[in-house]
């Protein structure tokens, strides 16, 4: 999987665009990026997943995480772009009413 | 999420233990058996799958669930000892079954997984988000950051038709059905 940050660096709202596989192999190392993004100032964030289309419960526990780091802060993530396949894996993990689903 | 109880029925599921239970019925199954190699996960499954109709597959839904079966037994039931091996028994005529074995000690955490799946379904069913945030993901004594936490609660109900243990724990039968199946498979035992 590959991630690229796109939100201006003077905004609170971080964005970032993925790509790839939201795997056992992938999740932990984006985990780590956006935690620190969170850490560092982000006080809400958004993901476009328009270019995954395989996620796993690695990946749906990553979500949860950034979930949990920006409730912490008053904050809270949004999610862009869902493809059908990783959207039935959060309806299946009962993920879906911890994010805020965007167009 | 507001702080109020939702009007939907509480369900909660339940990890079961059932030794003589069918799903354990290996008998017409094909299987493999792999080593515990945790960067092969993915490509075990795919292996797997490799006779699967597409119908079954949805996208890459049934990849994904049987993935994680085999993480767990790989990961956590085997503790990616290369000694260890796991065996993996499957048919896909009129629906999906697998039966996945370790060689580990078994999932002694079960029961206390049932009781965090019910505490987080209690919360989410009386739509209290800080407490559903708490407990969305389960953390046993040996979980790590490729430990999502959550792929028993998607299995439960993808597994549609069952979801059971042996005594020992480490063994699981697992079936899906699907409406409109048709029948597929043949009859084999590969070793790999």
């Amino acid at each position: 999987m590959e991630w690229k940050c796109v939100s201006p660096g003077d905004r609170p709202d971080g964005e970032i665009v993925l790509s790839g596989d939201f795997d056992l192999y992938n999740a932990p190392r984006f985990s780590a990026y956006a935690l620190r993004g969170i850490a560092d100032g982000w006080t809400g964030l958004t993901l476009d997943m328009g270019g995954v289309e395989y996620l796993d419960s690695t990946g749906v526990g990553s979500i949860i995480r950034l979930s949990q780091a920006l409730r912490a802060k008053g904050g809270r993530l949004r999610v862009r772009g869902l493809n059908d396949t990783p959207r039935r894996v959060l309806k299946l993990s009962n993920i879906l009413p911890i994010i805020e689903e965007i167009r | 999420m507001s702080e109020a109880r939702s009007a939907k029925p509480l369900i909660v599921r339940k990890l079961i233990v059932d030794e003589r239970n069918e799903l354990f019925d290996a008998r017409a199954m094909r299987s493999l058996e792999f080593v515990s190699d945790f960067s092969r996960i993915r490509e075990y499954a795919a292996v797997i799958l490799e006779p699967c109709p597409d119908a079954f597959k949805e996208g890459s839904l049934l990849e994904q669930q049987l993935s994680e079966i085999i993480k767990n037994g790989i990961k956590h039931g085997n503790r990616c000892d290369p000694s260890k091996r796991l065996r993996v028994w499957f048919d896909f005529r009129k629906r999906v079954r697998f039966i996945v074995e370790d060689e580990g000690e078994g999932f002694a955490g079960l029961d206390d997984w049932n009781d965090f799946y019910r505490r987080r379904q209690e919360a989410l069913h009386n739509q209290d988000l800080d407490a559903f945030l708490a407990l969305a993901s389960y953390r046993g004594p040996r979980s790590d950051d490729s430990d999502g936490g959550n792929s028993l609660i998607a299995a439960l109900e993808y597994w549609n038709g069952g979801m059971i243990y042996n005594e020992a724990r480490n063994k699981v039968g697992v079936v899906r059905w699907y409406t409109g199946g048709s029948a597929h498979g043949a009859e084999r035992s590969t070793t790999r």
